[in-house]
């Protein structure tokens, strides 16, 4: 019987490029070896026909993320996908969060000290997708990637270009401070800090689901502050109010650059006693507070 | 200075201005209120079914994700067990004339026999009103409404986001727990949660 799995051409998986529907996948190394005690970028490689497109990890109203299931030798470690910025894909009314043309989706591997130069390493790789246009086709492949273990590992020139694009569109921790304020319906994220990106070609992207609308958010600077206004969810479960809220903000005014920032998760009671502050404001958010609150009950308080 | 009324208003105009717009269906408040025609012809209303529980399934038998349901039996397994207790269970299209999975009554009735169905009525909503009036997203996406008309529940049939049968046993089936909970005069435990899936093919 294990003769016989041996022989089955996907128990090893694809090492070559796979042609699936209206896409191809392969799975690529930034460099052809390996280094002993280093770590090193893995990407599965996807080539979208023209108009298709696959899904970050939040897909937006419609579609799913592409999901990855390795085998790798003992000793090696795998992350999670380190997901570039998406992009805002349109069908008809609807907003979704994901890839089009040619790029990869990379995975760091850690490679254990004791690799010994000359060794291999193999790895393989159950991909599963959903690719859509308007129509969606859910897609899977085993792939492999056998690797040589070296002192000095070389860039492998196939595929510099694509990894440094999914390196360039990687968000970049800040220490931007900020709140999202929701309001019924409206939910306000103020964020601070240096280097904040200009307002052109700006947008933001709730990591989680149910959290936000999917809708685009609009941007405004006030003072030192950049503004986006967004909606809440209609999935929003009051059950499990979070606390804070993961966000990736990706600006393509100058090519992509990203940066993903956790704000503070604030609601604003709609009755008559929400005007007052909460019960443990930061300090940073305070100000803001009372300023709104002020003006809200301009309108409606008095 | 942006304060929170230029906020609500900002937020007010965006609606206006773009476009067809996604009504907001709230779980809590009352259901919107429809009259759709079946795949036998007939008027079929919300109103009609007064006092029952009612179940709505958006629907395209060419989707993946509904593939997943049907193909497993899940959805039809689902609805006779519902209607056996009394519920309505409507399954709705509102794919435009010429997109994946949109059927005129007879294509409904074949859907319906192909597939084994056990809804007690598919209604036609080719031009996407009732659709865009429940924020209808996804195939599936489901609805329950209870006796008194207020929605109880709405997002995925259940908790594993995949197109993957083999799913199916393991996730928790919103829809159906949110019926039993309904019929044991509880409140609904999960009362919203992400629809999954394809795209409902509204027209443009």
């Amino acid at each position: 019987m294990a003769a016989l799995l041996s022989l089955l051409p996907f128990s090893a998986g694809n090492a070559a490029p796979v042609d699936a529907e209206h896409l191809t996948v392969e799975l690529v190394a930034e460099s052809t070896a390996l280094a002993p005690g280093g770590s090193a970028w893995l990407g599965l490689r996807l080539k979208h026909d023209p108009h298709w497109h696959t899904y970050w990890i939040n897909p937006g109203d419609s579609g799913l993320p592409t999901k990855l299931a390795w085998r790798v030798p003992p000793g090696y470690a795998v992350d999670e996908i380190a997901w570039p910025a998406p992009q805002r894909l349109r069908v008809g009314e609807l907003h979704n969060f994901g890839y089009d043309g040619e790029m990869l989706l990379p995975v760091r591997v850690t490679v254990p000290a004791g690799a010994q130069p000359g060794e291999r390493a193999s790895f393989a790789l159950d991909a599963n997708w959903l690719v859509c246009e308007e129509e969606c086709i859910p897609g899977k492949a085993t792939l492999s990637l056998d690797l040589p273990i070296a002192a000095a590992p070389a860039p492998d020139p196939r595929w510099q270009a694509l990894f440094a694009a999914a390196h360039a569109a990687q968000p970049q921790a800040v220490d931007w401070t900020g709140a999202a304020t929701a309001h019924g319906d409206a939910v306000e994220i103020r964020l601070t800090g240096a280097n904040l990106p200009p307002l052109e070609a700006l947008d933001a992207f709730a990591v989680p689901e149910q959290v936000l609308a999917n809708t685009a958010m609009t941007f405004a600077r006030d003072g030192d502050a950049l503004v986006a206004t967004a909606a809440r969810s209609e999935y929003f479960d009051k059950s499990k109010m979070p606390q804070t809220l993961d966000l990736v903000v990706v600006s393509r005014a100058e090519g992509v650059r990203a940066w993903r920032t956790r704000v503070a998760w604030r609601e604003v009671e709609q009755t008559a006693a929400a005007a007052s502050a909460p019960p443990h404001p930061s300090r940073r958010t305070k100000a803001v507070w009372r300023s709104r609150s002020r003006s809200h009950c301009s309108a409606a308080c008095s | 200075m942006i304060t929170l009324r230029t906020i609500l208003a900002t937020a007010a105009l965006s609606l206006v201005a773009s476009g067809p717009v996604f009504a907001k269906a709230v779980v809590g408040d009352a259901a919107p209120g429809f009259t759709l025609t079946d795949s036998n012809g007939k008027a079929r209303s919300l109103a009609e079914f007064k006092g029952k529980t009612v179940v709505l399934e958006w629907t395209n038998a060419e989707c993946p994700f509904v593939k997943k349901h049907y193909g497993s039996g899940n959805m039809q397994a689902q609805q006779k067990e519902a209607t056996g207790e009394g519920v309505v269970w409507l399954t709705i299209n509102s794919g435009a004339p010429g997109k994946q999975g949109a059927v005129d009554g007879a294509g409904a009735n074949a859907v319906i026999k192909t597939s084994g169905g056990g809804q007690t009525a598919y209604l036609l909503d080719p031009d996407g009103k009732v659709g865009h009036e429940y924020g209808a997203k996804t195939t599936p996406h489901m609805y329950v409404i209870d006796g008194e008309g207020k929605l109880r529940y709405m997002g995925g049939i259940d908790s594993i986001q995949s197109a993957d049968q083999a799913d199916i046993p393991k996730a928790t089936q919103y829809v159906r727990q949110a019926l039993t909970e309904l019929k044991g005069g509880k409140a609904v435990s999960v009362s919203t949660s992400q629809p999954y899936g394809c795209s409902v093919k509204y027209g443009t």
